[in-house]
Parts: C-alpha cells; structure tokens; sequence
C-alpha cells in the first residue's frame, strides 16, 4: 500500500525507507537532521564562500566578497590565503582521521603479531606475505606472527617517519611518483605531513595560496597511498581480503524478532568481534532466554562496509540514516567507534530502549554509554557489548517498532584480488572491454550523504547515468550503500547498462556497480587505477577514468579528493566546497591542478550535468589513448 | 467654509477611533463624542485588571495613550442618546438637549446578554462584566467572596476569571459546550488551553449550564446547574455574548437588522449617517457572509474606517473575521482567526499536536486558499496568516510552510 | 524620518545584526555579558531564509499607518514624535493581538516577561545597531528620499549601459547571482547554471 508522503518528506530522500521513518519522526515529534538544518538557515555566506578565518585570536576576521568593505585580515592575509589555508586544514582532518584509523589497525596487527590480539588472527596469510615482500621482510622459513610483527613495525614507523618515502606510495606508476618527487609533494610520513599543515597554517607562516594547496596535496597522498591505504591492507591481512558475496541494504534488514545490533563508524577491530560475539553460543543462548529468535548484527557507514564486504553482514543504511535506524524502535543497541557518529543519537536513543555504546577513548558522545574497547581483550569486551545488547531486548517496545519493508539484495566484496579474479586472473579482460570500447571507462562514485543534496540523489541518478552510458563503476562508503539500496548491486542490473556494459557484466557476472568496501578502501581504487596505468605502460591521468563525490560533506571527503586528484584522476563534486571565496583558489582547483597534477576538480550538483562532465572526460582520455 | 460638525454617538473603541481618524484627516471639524457611560472613554478590554488591582482606572484611559493623541475632541460623559433625527440632523442627549450634525457616527456598541434561562439574575453579587463601573463593584465584592462562579466559558470570561484568581477565589467556570473557548476554536485546540488553565487552579465544568442564582439577604451565595449539582459562590459573572445597543434608533428611519446595516463604505441607509463597532452588521470576507463583531480589534479598525469616510476619504471597509483573537491565558498563548470550525465541512484542515504546541490550518477545499488558523503555544508571526487570509492569497508554493508554522516575510519577497 | 533598508544582494546571513541588536538590548552592552545575561537579551531582527539563495533581515517597518497600534487593546502601542512605534512594556499585558495583526510578523513575545517588544530603533544610538554592524552594507539606514535616489541612481546607470535593470525596486547595483562576481562576468566555468 503506497502511503502519500508529504512534499517536504519526499524532497529530502529517494530511498522509501527514508520516506518512512521520516514520517515516523514527525509522527513522534522527533527531530533529525533535516530539521536541524532548515533551523540553521540562512547559513552564513562568510563560512560558505570560505572567508572567514578564527586562525588567531586578532580575529575573527572576514574578508568582503563585495567590492567595498575589507580585502584584508589583520595579518595582513588576502581572501586567497584564508581560503587556502582553510582548506588545507580540512584535508588536515581528513587525513588525521583516515591515518588514525590505519595506526590502529597497525597497532592491532603488532598486538596480534605480539600474541597479545584479544581474539584477533592473521587470516589472509598471502596477502601478509606480498605486503612483507614489498617492505623488504623475509618471509621464507618464517612464522605469520614473526613476518607479521616485523610487517607491522615497518608499517608503524610509516607514521612517525621524518624522510619518506612510504612505501605504498611507490605503487604508483613511476611516471606518477616522479611528477609528485617533482612537484615535492612525495609524502615524507604520514604523521609529518598532517603536522606540518597545522604549522603552516598558522598566523604568519605560509602566506602563498599555492604552497599551501600543495602541501594540502601532499597530506592528501600521505592518506591516499599512506594512511588510508594501511588501513585496507593490514585490515585484508588481519580479516581477510574481500571476495564477492551477497547481502541485503536498507533498514529493512533489521528483523522484529531478534536482537538488533547496529555496528556503526569505521573501524573493522570493533566490528569484526561484534560480528563474532554475536555468533558466540553463549550470546545466542542468552538471546534465546530473552525471546529473541537470534542476534542481527547489522552495519552503518564505513564499519558496515567493512563486515559487508567480508562477511555479507546486511548494511542498514548510510550516513543520513543512522537516526531513522533508531527511530525504527527495533534498535537493542547501536555501538560506535569512530567517526561520522552524530552527538543527535545520545538525546534520540534516550527516546526509545536503544543502548548508545561508545567504545574509542577518542570518540564521547552526550548520553551514551561508554564501554572501552582495548584490542588485548577485544572478543572479551565485546561479548560484553553483545551481551548489553541481548539484555535490552527486554526493554523493547513492541508497539513503539516499525521497521520498513525495505531492503534489496546486493553482491559485494570487490576488493582489487576479486576484481582480477572474477577476470580470469588478468586484468586483461577488463583491457581489452575498455580498448575495444565496450567499457567506456572507470567511473569511481565515493563518498558520504548530505542534507544539502536529496538524500541519494545525487548518487544514484549520477550511477545511473554512467553506466547507461558504458562506464564501469567502482564505488565506497555512503555511495556505494546508496547504490546497493537501489538495487544497483545485483547482476540484474546490467539491464540498466549501455549495451557495452551490459555484455560485459553479463559474461563476468558481475554488477555493473562494483562495491569496493569502505572509505580507506578508496586506496583499493587507487591500487587498481595503479595497476591498469601499468598495464597500459601510462600514468593514472591519462586513464579513461573520473571520480566523483556527489553528496560528500566530511572533511575526509576533501582529503580523498585530493589524494585522488593527486593522482592524476578527474573528480566531480556534488557539494559546493567553501573556496569560492577566492578566485585563485577556485581556480586552480578546477583549472590550474590539469597542469600540475594532471586532473582536476568540477562542481555540478546536478548529477546529471555531472555524468556528462565525467564522461566527456573518458572520451577525452580514449582519444588521446588513441582508442 | 464652517467647521463640519461630527457627532458620534458611543465612547469606546469604534467611537474613539473614529474621532482619532477623523481628526487625523480634518483639524478644523467640531468632533463631539456623547458617551453614557460616567467614566471617560478607556479600554475596556482591560477591566479584569481593575478587579485584580492590577490596573487603576487612569491607567487605563483610552486619550492620550496608543494611537488616540488627537487634541479637540469633545467627549461628553453621562451623555445617552435617546433619540436620532435623520432628517433634521440631530440627536437629542437625555431627551433633553439637541445636538446637530453634519455626519453622524452611531458606534453605541453592546451590552451582555442575560439569557432568560437564569432566574434570579437581579441579584446583588451577578455581573457580566463590561463597564469600569462593573468592574468597580465587581472589585468591591471579591473583598467578601471566597468563590466565584463564571457562566460561560468565552474569553471575556476567562479574563475575569483570571482576575478573581488572583484576588484568591476559588474559582468555577461552567461551559454549557463539551469545552471551553467553543466559540473560537474546536475541541481539539482547546484541550492545550484547558489544560493551562486548570493548571492554574481554575475548575471547569463543561457541559452543564446555571440555571438557578441563589440569593441571601447580602445578595449571590449559589448557583444551581442543570444536571442537579449546586454550588456555593458569593460572585456570578455572566459570559454569554453581547446584544447591540439599538433601541434608541426606533423611529429614526436607520435601517436596523439586529444590528445597524452598513454598505461596504460603513455607511447608514440615512443620509450622512455612519455604523462602526459592535453595534453594526458588517460581512466576513471569507464567506461574504453578513455578520457581527464583539472584539476590540475590529472595532477600532471598522471605527477608523467611518471616520475616514466622514472626513470625505472614500474608504472600502474590508470586513472583518468572524473570529480574530489573541491572549494568553496562564502560561499558553493563543490565536485563532477566521474559519476553524470545521467539523462536517468540506474544508482542508491540516492539525499538528506535539506536548505544548498545537496548530491548525484551515484551507479552502481545493487547497489553494488559507481561510483559518489556530495557534495554541507557539503564536510567532501570526499576522502573516492574517494577511494570507484576509487577501485570499493563492497558496502555491508557500503553502508547504504554512502548514509547518514556518512563514516568514522573506517569503512574500519573491526575490 | 530614516528607515533602515535592505540590499538584498548584500546579505550573506552572518547575522551579525541579530547579535548586535541582542547585545544593544542587553544590561551590559557586551556580547560577553550579553550572553549570560537573564532574561537573555533578545534580537528584534530577524534573517530569513529565501530559497533557492536569498538571505533577508526582516525587522518592524514603523508603519506610518500601524496595524498593531490601532489592534492594541491596552494602549501599550503608540507612535514617538520621531515616528517610532514603540511597545510601553509596563502597559504591555501580553495579549498578543499585535502579533496577530502585524503583517511582517516582527513583533516578538518575551517569554519571561510576558511582554511584546520590537525594533525601537535604538534611541540611545545615532545609528541603529544592526546597521552599524552589518559587515556587508547591507543594511542602511537612510530616508526614502535619499534611498531612493540611490537606487535610481543605479538604475539609470544600468540602463545607459544597457545591461537591462534588476527587476526588484530596492535592490541596487547589478544583482547578480553570485556575490563575489563583478559586473558582467560570465558565471565560473565550473558551476552550472541553477546548480
């Protein structure tokens, strides 16, 4: 039965769960969201345009973007240095939060390596052993903890360096790493380079707009190819690498007669013991004892990603949706660490009987409960968490649930290894579809959700486009949870490809939207663009490829666009960044970067105008290819 | 060229206002105000004050205060008009002395209505509080009353009600409707309020009416309701609407039905005669319907309109809402204008409730129009829907916010 | 009389007026102090927003005919000899029937007082606080005469040009969409038009 929602409920989503627990908030007088973000408009043009700067206490300075009124801030800085220097500091914050992650999941692997891992294992031994290879570890007579304690105290120190190179970086085609030794924006460590944003950022250090973006750049590949890409590896090490699986998407996935559990955040550490607690006998009997006919463990955001594309763990929604999660009165528990968690679901869990759990000794929230998580004794503590969890069901409400019927089988787990292999063991197939022009290009589609853009919108109508149009799509993060929702993810959707596409999905069978994992898991595309520039003997810009972020809002959305423009791919932005302030900035940004770093970025908040950029731009690259 | 000769007849608001108006346009004219009433002209909204102490008298005289700065006008107390001569142009005070005019404004407004259903309401201690002087007595009285009883639950009511709270009577309202305020918002809206008010410490009874006033030899000691119950009060105040002041025009040719009938322009069938205020039959233009007014508000407006067409500006009267009231009644504040009754009719309601707010909008069926609006709690910004309403705006694209309450001036701009 | 007028294409929404308004009808006359002040001082201008990209300060409009004056039913409202409305909050018995009946729906309802209050232009300063504080200009506080003629002024300057005129009457010079670009510049490249 098709229920009429309201105009201002449909504006703000495509996905009918959303529709739902939308109306079911306004129902309960609950707000989310959307209506903290109607109550702060107007928001100030100064912080939109990017000119203001609280850099120091002379300030708050404002620059005019009008021809009269100040050009000036007390330092003497023009709009052009505030700009800069703001943004610049966002990639800061991006790249310290994916990096961070990458220490911890070190940190983690040297536990385990050390025999002090609280549950943790080394589960993909032959990726352990190609990452020992790449920094020089011998592996030959050796055991996995020895190979993986010296792999982790390798990777460990990438942090703390003072002189780089870091090593993933050098997975980049030459060509690549020679135009960023060049440029001098070859990361030197992935802690030094955050660190000296911060310094230079500061009254009266850099003054020059472009020296600043290019130490912003060089952050960025300090994330990209350093901290981000840590992350994926050593988690595929300690977890597994990905192979092709399938799931379901959206908040129907959670189930009104178990014990729901939301995993929620980044970090696959966490997520990885709740998924086991929570198939623990134990837990299950106790499950049992309370009247649940199981433990659901489902994923929001990154995490979700994580235990998806490794287990087939169903993903309850994305960034946008944690609070209808809640909202759905179905939730025992949602259990966060890091990240994309909004402070909102303290006050909001406190409606209903759902337990907040925080876990990161970096990550309090107002109204939450907090349960440190130490990796010594991480299957302990996390049966601990379960067990919360199992015990709340008590608690529950049965007539306060309504969880919606909506949820759609996807195929996930598309790490680069299951790529290759779904091809046979080559990349080749995927060459010769792309030369032969069955496959237009790559399309990478990243990146969170927005109130500022109807919720999956911008997502789903830019995939739907692309791949109408032939282009092969590998997507993370909210995208691809988005695209999974739309049901984008099964091999049936090849019908809504381009012919060229479609045969080749329908032969490989695979979908025509790749999810490629989390948001650190963008490293995974940059391997794979690494891979096929080598094989075509050209750097990643001259790949038949374009990347967009057509609902990102995070700072670590500004670092991965950095990084990824860094490395030689065009990406399109479905938010309008705060640079427009400054007419140099925006500039080189979207002209000047083509002839630094060979790709740049647009703004198009319409997704289709954006599939159009994108895909003129792979015609670009074919005809230079000379294909 | 003589000084015109405005004589009006009243000195409350439609009177007052007009007087203020006129001289606004014309500071030669002889503006004459007849009031019977002794006390000089005040605003009589404000009465409950006078029997709470919470106002003086003075305080709460209407010359020189608000908009009414006007100097020259000639306000005669103890003043009632017994008889109007349309034809020779002139009125007569008392039947007494004669007063000529050039342009006449009848605003003699209206006096409580007593229902006949009450007996014994000639006693001592049973007011339907509507001049200084009752309030005065009224006053008086509370120094030996310890409970009150009010019958009829409207707003005037309520305000005294509040006042006698305040003296530290118990209090009892009777509302013959299932709820109180029936007269200006449904059930539904009223229940916030109700709340509010027994929050407060008032009693309410719905559903029942008194029909008997029990008397002593020092006046009221109780009243009897229909469902049997009795109760003992030493102060009856009667809210159960008003009547216009007409009768004296018996004769004069003014064309009456049930209130003075007025042409879009305020103006009498009788040549240079004028009707504001409570007294006069205006329309609603919502419905068009022919109606009449009892509030402050309209009063005024309706009055400063007559005078500008007795001072020779031609001005169109643009009616008024049947209802357009505003208070706040113990800690909730309230609005509701125009249309919002609306059980068994075809119009769109759109309600939304939530712990301390409760609204309701009132559309045309084809939802393109607003008609009414109820504002329970949170009333910013009401005089937008006014305006929506009043010029029968076509919605379209604001409607989506007036359903929310989330209206503002930036939305008239179309930028 | 001076009015305070608003330059649409002006406004960024920093709302540095409600602040300052706040703070000018605050005890202490400081943002700091203003703060912890109680009852909490309290803005009389109010920025709005206008979809798709207008930001816009509405504030009493001291009408020369006041709606709220005449609807007042306890004489709390009246007009200065300067020609501001002003609320006598000691008259004032918070009945808000001028909220019901302003058309701008400026007037606001202190919670703790039961009282209405609005613009009273700042009596204490030459200027009123929002428009000293604007950092835009987009508030200005001139007579109609000397508005207008501003506008005019632009608008002639506009049409000689030929660059046809903005259609709005109170907006001035060149009103293009995005603020920051100069007379006649295409849009930058990179945003699509409506995006």
């Amino acid at each position: 039965m098709a229920e009429k929602y309201s105009e201002k409920i449909l504006s703000r989503s495509i996905d009918p769960a959303t529709h739902e627990m939308l109306a079911r908030a306004e129902e309960l007088g609950l707000e989310t969201a959307w209506e903290r973000y109607e109550a702060q408009l107007p928001q100030c043009g100064f912080g939109e345009l990017g000119i203001c700067c609280r850099n120091c206490n002379m300030g708050p300075c404002r620059i005019s973007p009008f021809e009269d009124g100040p050009k000036l801030g007390v330092c003497g800085a023009t709009a052009d240095i505030i700009v800069a220097r703001n943004l610049i500091r966002m990639i800061a914050a991006g790249a310290a939060a994916h990096s961070d992650h990458g220490r911890d999941i070190a940190h983690t692997l040297l536990l385990t390596a050390e025999g002090k891992g609280g549950g943790y294992e080394i589960k993909d031994e032959a990726k352990l052993n190609a990452l020992a290879a790449e920094y020089g570890i011998e592996t030959e007579g050796r055991s996995k903890e020895e190979i993986a304690l010296d792999l982790a105290r390798a990777v460990y120190a990438e942090f703390g360096k003072q002189e780089g190179p870091i090593q993933f970086t050098r997975r980049a085609p030459e060509k690549r790493v020679a135009l960023w030794q060049s440029l001098g924006i070859d990361p030197r460590g992935i802690d030094r380079e955050i660190v000296e944003i911060m310094h230079r950022t500061h009254i009266g250090v850099d003054n020059d707009p472009v020296n600043l973006i290019l130490q912003g750049l060089k952050a960025s590949v300090s994330d990209g190819w350093g901290g981000s890409m840590v992350a994926t590896e050593l988690s595929d090490v300690l977890f597994g690498t990905p192979t092709p699986v399938r799931s379901e998407a959206n908040l129907g996935v959670l189930k009104a007669d178990q014990v729901n559990i939301v995993a929620h955040g980044h970090e696959p550490t966490l997520s990885e013991m709740i998924v086991a607690a929570a198939q623990d006998p134990d837990m299950l009997a106790l499950a049992e004892k309370q009247g649940a006919k199981g433990i659901n463990v489902v994923g929001m955001c990154c995490t979700g990603n994580e235990i998806v594309m490794r287990h087939g763990i169903p993903i309850a929604g994305n960034f946008l949706q944690q609070e209808l999660a809640v909202i759905t009165g179905a939730v025992e528990a949602i259990i966060v660490d890091v990240q994309c968690i909004m402070p909102a679901l303290g006050a909001l869990t406190g409606c209903f009987h759902t337990k907040f759990i925080s876990t990161s000794p970096k990550a309090k929230f107002p109204g939450a409960t907090h349960i440190e998580f130490h990796e010594e004794r991480a299957f302990e503590i996390a049966k601990d968490i379960v067990r919360a969890a199992v015990e709340n069901y008590a608690l529950r409400k049965p007539d306060m649930v309504r969880i919606p019927d909506e949820k759609m089988e996807c195929v996930v787990g598309f790490s680069v290894e299951a790529i290759v292999s779904a091809l046979g063991g080559t990349l080749d197939p995927l060459l010769d579809a792309i030369k032969g022009g069955a496959i237009k290009g790559i399309g990478a589609v990243v990146g969170c959700n927005s109130v500022k853009v109807q919720h999956d919108y911008g997502h789903v109508r830019l995939l739907e486009e692309l791949i109408k149009n032939d282009v092969l799509i590998v997507t993370t993060g909210c995208n691809a949870i988005a695209a999974a929702k739309a049901g984008l993810m099964l091999p049936e959707a090849a019908e809504r490809c381009g012919e060229g596409l479609k045969a080749v999905c329908k032969a490989l069978g695979v979908p025509p939207v790749l999810h490629m994992g989390s948001c650190v898991d963008i490293s995974r595309i940059l391997v794979a663009c690494a891979a096929i520039a080598n094989a075509l003997g050209v750097d990643i810009s001259d790949l038949p490829a374009a990347g967009a972020a057509p609902e990102w809002m995070s700072e670590k959305a500004v670092s991965i666009g950095a990084y990824v423009v860094s490395s030689g791919v065009f990406t399109v932005l479905g938010t309008v960044p705060p640079v427009l302030g400054s007419p140099v900035v925006t500039e080189v940004l979207t002209q000047g970067a083509n002839d630094v770093v060979g790709a740049a970025f647009a703004v198009e908040t319409d997704p289709f105008k954006a599939a159009q950029l994108m895909i003129d731009h792979i015609n670009v690259k074919r005809q230079a290819l000379g294909i | 060229m003589a000084p015109t000769r405005y004589v009006i007849v009243g000195g409350s608001a439609a009177g007052m206002a007009a007087a203020q108006a006129i001289r606004e346009l014309d500071s030669h004219g002889a503006i004459t105000v007849l009031s019977a009433e002794a006390d000089p002209p005040y605003y009589r909204p404000l009465i409950p004050f006078i029997v709470d102490g919470r106002k003086t008298a003075g305080e709460i005289g209407l010359l020189g205060q608000g908009p009414y700065t006007a100097q020259d006008i000639d306000v005669r107390l103890d003043a009632a008009v017994t008889t109007v001569d349309t034809q020779a142009h002139a009125v007569t005070v008392h039947d007494a002395e004669t007063i000529s005019y050039d342009k006449l404004l009848v605003a003699t407004g209206s006096r409580p209505y007593i229902p006949s259903s009450i007996q014994g309401t000639d006693a001592p201690g049973v007011y339907a509080l509507r001049t200084l002087a009752d309030a005065r007595s009224m006053a008086e009285r509370a120094n030996t009353t310890l409970d009150a009883v009010m019958a009829g639950g409207g707003m005037l009511n309520l305000k005294a009600a509040f006042a006698l709270l305040e003296r530290g009577l118990g209090v009892t309202l009777v509302v013959t409707s299932p709820e109180v305020l029936s007269q200006v918002m449904e059930p539904d809206g009223a229940a916030l309020i109700r709340d509010g008010l027994e929050r407060a410490g008032l009693r309410i009874l719905t559903g029942r009416s008194v029909t008997q006033i029990v008397a002593g030899p020092d006046g009221v000691t109780g009243v009897l309701l229909d469902s049997g119950e009795e109760l003992s009060c030493e102060i009856v105040c009667i809210g159960k609407g008003v009547r216009p002041n007409v009768e004296f025009l018996a004769g004069s040719g003014v064309r009456v039905e049930q209130g003075i009938v007025a042409d879009t322009h305020t103006a009498c069938n009788t040549p240079d005669t004028y009707t504001a205020g409570d007294v006069a039959v205006t329309f609603d233009p919502i419905t068009g319907k022919r109606m009449m007014t009892a509030l402050w508000t309209n009063a005024v407006e309706m009055g400063r309109c007559a005078g500008r067409n007795m001072a020779g500006r031609p001005t169109a009267y643009g009616g008024t809402f049947g209802i357009l009231n505003a208070t706040q009644v113990a800690e909730t504040p309230f609005v509701s204008m125009g249309i919002v009754h609306t059980t068994g009719t075809d119009y769109e309601t759109h309600v939304f409730q939530a712990d301390d707010v409760y609204r309701k909008l009132t559309f045309t069926a084809d939802g393109e129009r607003l008609v009414g609006a109820v504002f329970v709690g949170e009333i910013a910004r009401a005089g937008l829907y006014r305006h929506l309403i009043r010029e029968r705006v076509q919605l379209n694209g604001l409607k989506a916010a007036v359903v929310e309450h989330r209206l503002h001036y930036g939305d008239f701009l179309r930028l | 009389m001076k009015e305070i007028f608003v330059h649409v294409d002006r406004c960024l929404g920093c709302r540095t007026c409600e602040i300052a308004c706040a703070v000018e009808h605050s005890q202490s006359k400081s943002l700091f102090g203003a703060i912890s002040e109680h009852p909490t001082p309290k803005r009389r201008l109010f920025v709005e927003w206008v979809a798709p990209e207008f930001k816009f300060p509405v504030l009493c409009r001291h009408c020369e005919d006041a709606p709220c004056m005449h609807a007042c039913i306890s004489g709390a409202i009246s007009r200065t000899p300067e020609g501001v409305i002003i609320t006598d909050e000691a008259k004032c018995i918070g009945c808000w029937t001028c909220v019901m009946v302003c058309p701008y729906g400026v007037i606001g309802r202190h919670l703790e007082t039961h009282t209405a209050y609005r613009c009273d232009r700042c009596p204490d300063q030459g200027e009123p606080a929002c428009v000293s504080a604007c950092p835009t200009g987009a508030l200005v506080y001139r007579t109609v005469p000397e508005f207008s003629t501003s506008v005019r002024q632009a608008a002639a300057a506009e049409m000689v040009a030929g660059e046809g005129a903005a259609a709005l009457p109170f907006v001035s010079e060149g009103a293009a969409a995005l603020p920051f670009v100069s007379e006649g510049a295409a849009a930058l490249p990179f945003v699509s038009e409506g995006g």
